[in-house]
């Protein structure tokens, strides 16, 4: 039992709580958000320590044991996730200080923020299905009302879409659960997957379990990302940098739990088909980013693209893929927050996101540009920087269970990452610099700190991945043993 | 850490500093004076590796960068390595103390250029030196990168974007190649260390993914060293300022295609595939650059083809010295060797008077203004420095004595003879091909030399067509290309004295398999009359011919179509590729709801129902299930009826009172089936959304008639029908399905664990409280959510009604 594992989701939620009660003290809002993601993030990073030492850490809610209450369930994997989530929501917020504007803010913008934060983090941590469901509820009710902050017409129609699929999902979710609930008779993670490989996963189980993966695709954008383009391009900035950096992770997340933790015994079929999905998102996400001369298509779909790269390191089953998909996801949440953040900016400068009237940026704008640069770089997976480890390892894992076709997908895709960047990159830095400072639609007055913050933390994960080596190796080592997860929950 | 890395990395820790010296010194010092200081002690660091290097000795050192994976920059110093690695340093201090002169102070942002150029000098350095195959590939795409951003350097040209972009994808798609191709060989050899790999490299070339890794590995070399049909990128990135066309774009950055080549022959070589891959696409290229050289009428465009081809020409030794590996130590072996040897010599000697030339054409173009040849002419008497050191160095390319060139030039003749009686690998027909198009090659590269030599410094003088005043360079830009100019002569006169320390050192580490005497690699000027020899004399012989009549015959190239060339294909398939993204993404992410969820439905329909027949089969046990009574039909009866209401009404409220109506019998069935509390839930919940609904539609506008009625879509009726089909069947196998007991028996000892009565109140708040809470807060978050769209709707409101 430890206590800790409920900080990330229950401080959030609480100081969320309390900030409705005072809507004007913008102050107040700001510093208490900080202070809440600062804190859990602190607490996360203890107790990634302690599993490093003591192995997954558990705590069972209400003292009822599992499986018959709810338990939260800390192995490396999920809480290597809530830190970022932490790191991530922390740099966005402070973004957010400078650019969402007074009214937002006191319009309950803070609160909402966190409830989101308390959906994502709970969800990586919970180790129940019903629970996860529950955490889903409540970061999408969340990045229901977020998405359609400020109520721009274009932003309440694609906030519709978003909400229509959603609720889909939703109920998609809720078909998976009570069929399993009836096969199965239980919903705690261990125990479902404990008593599957107990039973074996016959062809009823794996068909429940590729509902799930319909579910969770719909949530993390595998194949079935239709929403995403539209809503993630049309909220304010600081909020689509949260959400393309951690909602479809969630999704992908969720993925990995499923089919490492319970449904692995039909790699050859649930795996393979997870391989296809990858391999064509993958493709339509590159064919989307290299198709469109605006900011936002080309970052929406570079979100799509680096979700079939994270999950074909899946595919693998290897302990190389999955360590490279673990260093994917970790790099993506960051770069994705960071080049969300500079799109944003580079659009509130020029008030386009139209690449074809945007030219010479840089030389107003070096930080910007070099940090855009940096960050293009790291995605396309160039070392030293962080997407490097991951390219590498993923398509290692690919190629080590000769699925040579996937692997090569992946690194073409990583050409049309590159070229949709660097497109990006050309047009709106280089070139001949059309605006002047009065010319200008806004300032980047406090915008540029969050962004270096995000960078640096990319360039650590990096050049510092000895630090963290550690930490991935030991959570690809529980995802490939669901029996330490098993264990740890039911002991 | 050992003083090694200090010296590689010094680079990267001086560009660290470089904007400071722009930005305090610059206005009295250049900034390159500083950066001078770093390539020089480079060379000047590795000149003691050249004796250790030379008596047969390696030195091997580790800096470690993520141990625990066993990635650390492993760095190893060889001769191939040390030849790069002085070749590196060497023109990287020549090219710096050029450009201080060639680059103004006042307009340039140098900082950019100093940085980028440190920046790839680091890069390559780490290149040639690292023996860790993961490392050699990061350095190799930071050579790309920084490629990439010197092509760009003026990047409010147009043509600079475009030949930058055009670099960067070319090589980094074949970077990516390589790294595929590299992550096999690590799978096959289970190592990181290309020296590891070496020693085991039987476990390699047994393995079924030889030819394809092979391949791969080999599409990296060619992209980066322009071989055809990937060359295409280098004529574009003569965008860069002269100083980078120099130093990447001939002399160093595009050997890195030969390096690997080289590096990776004891691992490849042997093989027929590669000896027809590397010396094939090596003779092509020689030719198709020496062609295209003859009609550029642009100085830097001429070399740049040149370059093209002379990498081919080094590719193509490498291959037929690849041969060496297959015949191992035997005559033929030292025959073919020698071509490794030519190759290896050939690249220096390309490095130097390359090198000079383009620092002689940037001296043109600084001076007169302009690069093109039908302006230029006459320049002998004017710039008689820089006339001098472009007959030395274009004569050193034509292959004439008494330069560098002429040496490799004759080895090479000697090396393609060899190829054509080599008598394997289907040469016995094909290996007469190679003297042939070698022999023409080398005519057109006569002629090309003539060109760039005679029609810049002879002929008429036509002030009136320069827009500058022209005069001789200023001294400091000469020095580094008369230094380079004399390397070529002293390298005709001393050819051995190089061979020994540097290049025999260098071929022992390209073929370690052979036993290398340095009797069998002594260069000559002279050996006597022999078909290398008649070869050379008929170069001269035809191809001063060729140039006299030329005005003759080079209109023919204009006649050949623009749409048939390589840069065509590539700004066709570039464009092409946008277009199709576009028109792919555009059909199908159409903006509409009702569409993606027609993709959603039946990607779940034919997924789940393929997968349930295929895996499971029908089947189900329907012996748990209760029996249906009358009541359950009327419900179902109700249910399916009100559910046609809705869809087919046109009035709101009746929608929405059937949409009640559908929850009130679903609420009906709870009751039935003894949950009266859930059923007592269920109505409260049903009468409020009812009346909520109500209340807000009173706001709403009238319901419009053609939303009213529905269009009958076939497809939307089967997707839909199939949708309740299979989760409905789902449902009724999963219930006959069960395989565990339900965790719900231990809830029936609510009374004794919680005490509570109430099984449901006990599961809600105590058991799985924790849900209840956060459903609780979805409520409030919900209601927030509520409160805010209504705040945002009045106050645009506000905001509208203000402006009127």
């Amino acid at each position: 039992m430890n206590n800790l594992l409920i900080m990330p989701v229950i401080i959030p939620l609480i100081v969320g709580m309390v900030l409705i009660i005072f809507p004007k003290n913008i102050i107040l809002q700001r510093a208490l958000s900080l202070f809440a993601i600062a804190a859990s993030g602190l607490i996360t990073l203890n107790i990634m320590n302690q599993i490093l030492d003591d192995g997954i850490q558990t705590l069972q809610l209400g003292g009822w044991e599992a499986p018959f209450g709810i338990s939260f369930v800390g192995d490396m994997f999920s809480v290597l996730l809530v830190l970022t989530t932490c790191i991530v929501a922390f740099c966005c917020l402070i973004y957010a200080f400078r650019s969402i504007g007074e009214k937002n803010e006191k319009l309950y913008f803070y609160p909402l923020f966190l409830f989101l934060i308390v959906g994502v983090n709970g969800s990586f941590l919970t180790g129940d299905l019903f629970n996860l469901y529950v955490f889903f509820e409540v970061f999408l009710l969340a990045s229901y009302v977020l998405i359609s902050l400020g109520g721009g017409k274009k932003q309440l129609r694609e906030s519709l879409k978003y909400v229509f699929t959603n609720i889909v999902s939703s109920a998609f979710f809720l078909f998976g659960v009570a069929y399993l609930y009836s096969i199965t008779g239980t919903l705690n993670l261990a125990h479902l997957s404990s008593r599957i490989a107990e039973a074996g996963q016959d062809g009823l189980i794996t068909t429940v379990a590729l509902l799930f993966l319909i579910v969770f695709s719909l949530k993390a954008g595998l194949l079935l990302f239709f929403w995403l383009p539209g809503s993630y391009s049309v909220p304010p900035t600081a909020i689509a940098a949260i959400f393309a950096a951690l909602l479809t992770k969630v999704g992908i997340y969720a993925i990995f739990r499923m089919f490492t933790l319970i449904f692995y015994h039909e790699p050859q079929v649930t795996h393979l088909i997870i391989g296809i999905l990858a391999a064509v998102t993958m493709i339509l996400g590159a064919l989307g980013a290299a198709g469109f001369m605006d900011v936002r298509k080309i970052l929406t779909y570079n979100v799509i693209i680096s979700v079939g790269f994270i999950v074909a390191g899946l595919v693998s089953m290897t302990e190389a893929g999955l360590m490279g998909s673990i260093y994917y996801l970790i790099h993506d949440m960051i770069i994705k927050a960071l080049v969300f953040l500079i799109g944003g900016t580079i659009i509130l400068l020029t008030g386009t996101s139209n690449l074809r009237e945007i030219s010479g940026l840089i030389r107003r704008h070096p930080a910007l540009g070099w940090m855009f640069f940096i960050g293009a770089l790291s995605m396309v997976g160039i070392p030293p920087l962080s997407g490097f480890l991951g390219k590498v390892f993923i398509t290692q894992g690919t190629f080590e269970i000769g699925y040579f076709w996937l692997g090569g997908i992946g690194l073409l895709a990583s050409l049309f990452i590159l070229f949709s960047m660097i497109k990006l990159f050309m047009n709106a830095f280089w070139g001949e610099t059309i605006l002047t400072e009065e010319e200008e639609k806004g300032s980047t007055k406090g915008l540029i700190f969050p962004i270096a913050l995000l960078l640096i933390f990319s360039l650590a994960l990096g050049l510092g991945a000895e630090g963290i080596q550690v930490y991935v190796a030991e959570a690809a080592e529980q995802l490939l043993n669901p029996s330490l997860y098993i264990d740890a929950v039911l002991k | 850490m050992n003083s090694f890395y200090i010296i590689l990395f010094l680079p990267f820790l001086f560009a660290i500093i470089v904007p400071f010296l722009f930005k305090y010194i610059n206005k009295r010092i250049h900034t390159g004076w500083f950066v001078l200081f770093v390539p020089l002690t480079i060379f000047l660091y590795l000149l003691q590796y050249i004796p250790i290097v030379a008596k047969g000795d390696t030195r091997e050192y580790i800096l470690p960068w993520i141990p625990s994976l066993n990635i650390n920059i492993t760095t190893y110093i060889d001769g191939l390595g040390l030849l790069f690695g002085l070749l590196i340093s060497g023109v990287g201090t020549l090219v710096i103390l050029y450009s201080i002169y060639y680059l103004s102070k006042e307009r340039e942002e140098l900082h950019n250029f100093y940085i980028y150029l440190l920046m790839f000098m680091g890069a390559m350095l780490g290149l040639v030196f690292s023996d860790h195959i993961l490392i050699l590939y990061g350095f190799w795409e930071l050579t790309s990168i920084s490629s990439f951003l010197l092509i760009g350097y003026w990047f409010e040209r147009k043509n600079s974007r475009y030949g930058a972009l055009k670099s960067l994808l070319i090589t980094v798609f074949g970077g990516l190649a390589m790294l595929a191709g590299f992550i096999m060989l690590i799978l096959m050899a289970e190592t990181y260390s290309i020296r590891e790999m070496i020693a085991n490299v039987g476990e390699i070339t047994n393995h079924s993914l030889f030819i394809t890794a092979l391949v791969l590995v080999l599409l990296g070399a060619f992209t980066k060293s322009a071989q055809f049909p990937f060359s295409i990128w280098l004529p574009d990135a003569m965008e860069a300022p002269t100083p980078v066309s120099a130093y990447l774009h001939s002399a160093t950055m595009v050997k890195a295609g030969i390096y690997l080549v080289a590096r990776l022959t004891p691992i490849f070589a042997g093989s027929a595939s590669w000896f027809w891959l590397v010396a094939g696409v090596g003779i092509v290229t020689l030719f198709y650059g020496s062609f295209n050289a003859i009609r550029q009428t642009d100085l830097k465009a001429l070399l740049a083809f040149s370059t093209i081809s002379q990498l081919g020409l080094v590719m193509s030794l490498l291959g037929i010295g690849s041969l060496a590996v297959y015949f191992g130590q035997s005559e033929n072996g030292i025959l073919f060797s020698a071509a490794t040897f030519a190759a290896i010599f050939h690249l220096f000697n390309h490095s130097t008077f390359k090198g000079s030339l383009f620092m002689v054409v940037g001296i043109v173009d600084h001076e007169t203004g302009t690069r093109d040849i039908r302006r230029l002419g006459g320049l002998m008497h004017v710039m008689p420095i820089t006339f001098t050191i472009a007959v030395i160095g274009a004569f050193s390319m034509a292959g004439l004595p008494p330069f560098n060139g002429f040496l490799s030039k004759e080895m090479f003749f000697a090396g393609v003879n060899d190829v054509a009686n080599a008598g394997v690998f289907g040469l016995e027909q094909f290996g007469l091909l190679f003297p042939i198009i070698a022999w023409v090659a080398s005519v057109f590269t006569f002629v090309y030399c003539m060109i760039l030599v005679f029609k810049t410094f002879t002929g008429k003088f036509r002030p009136e067509k320069l827009t500058r005043k022209v005069h001789e360079a200023p001294f400091g830009m000469l020095v580094s290309p008369i230094i380079l100019g004399l390397i070529v002569v002293l390298v005709f006169f001393f050819p051995n004295v190089l061979g020994e320390y540097i290049l025999i050192p260098a071929l022992a580490a390209v073929l370690p398999m052979m036993q290398i005497n340095a009797s069998d690699f002594h260069i000559s000027a002279w050996h006597g009359v022999n078909l290398e020899l008649w070869m050379t004399i008929g170069v001269v012989v035809v191809g001063i011919l060729l140039y006299k009549t030329l005005k003759g015959w080079v209109k023919l190239f204009n006649n050949y179509p623009y749409r048939l060339t390589l840069n065509h294909f590539y700004d066709q398939s570039l464009a092409g590729t946008e277009q199709f993204s576009q028109n792919v993404t555009n059909r199908y992410m159409t903006g509409s709801l009702r569409q993606y969820l027609v993709y959603i439905f039946a990607f779940f329909v034919l997924l789940l129902m393929g997968s349930f027949i295929t895996l499971y089969g029908f089947q189900f046990d329907f012996s748990k299930f209760a029996p249906i009574e009358l009541f359950d039909i009327a419900i179902v009866i109700g249910i399916v009826l009100a559910a046609f209401v809705v869809l087919f009404t046109s009035h709101r409220i009746t929608a929405i009172v059937t949409l009640g109506a559908i929850g009130y019998f679903v609420s009906m069935f709870f009751v039935l089936f003894q949950a009266p509390d859930l059923g007592l839930t269920q109505f409260v919940v049903e009468t409020v959304t009812t009346v909520l609904f109500l209340l807000c539609f009173y706001h709403l506008p009238k319901l419009k008639k053609n939303i009213g009625k529905i269009s009958f879509k076939l497809t939307n009726l089967i997707i839909s029908l199939a949708m309740g089909a299979t989760v409905t069947i789902l449902a009724l196998a999963a219930f006959g399905h069960k395989v565990f007991e339900p965790i719900s028996y231990f809830f029936e000892k609510s009374y004794e664990l919680a005490g509570a009565k109430n099984i449901v109140n006990a599961i809600l708040v105590d058991f799985r409280g924790f849900d209840t809470m956060l459903e609780i807060s979805v409520l409030a978050i919900a209601g927030l959510g509520v409160y805010v769209l209504i705040r945002q709707g009045s106050r645009r409101r506000e905001q509208s009604n203000e402006t009127k």
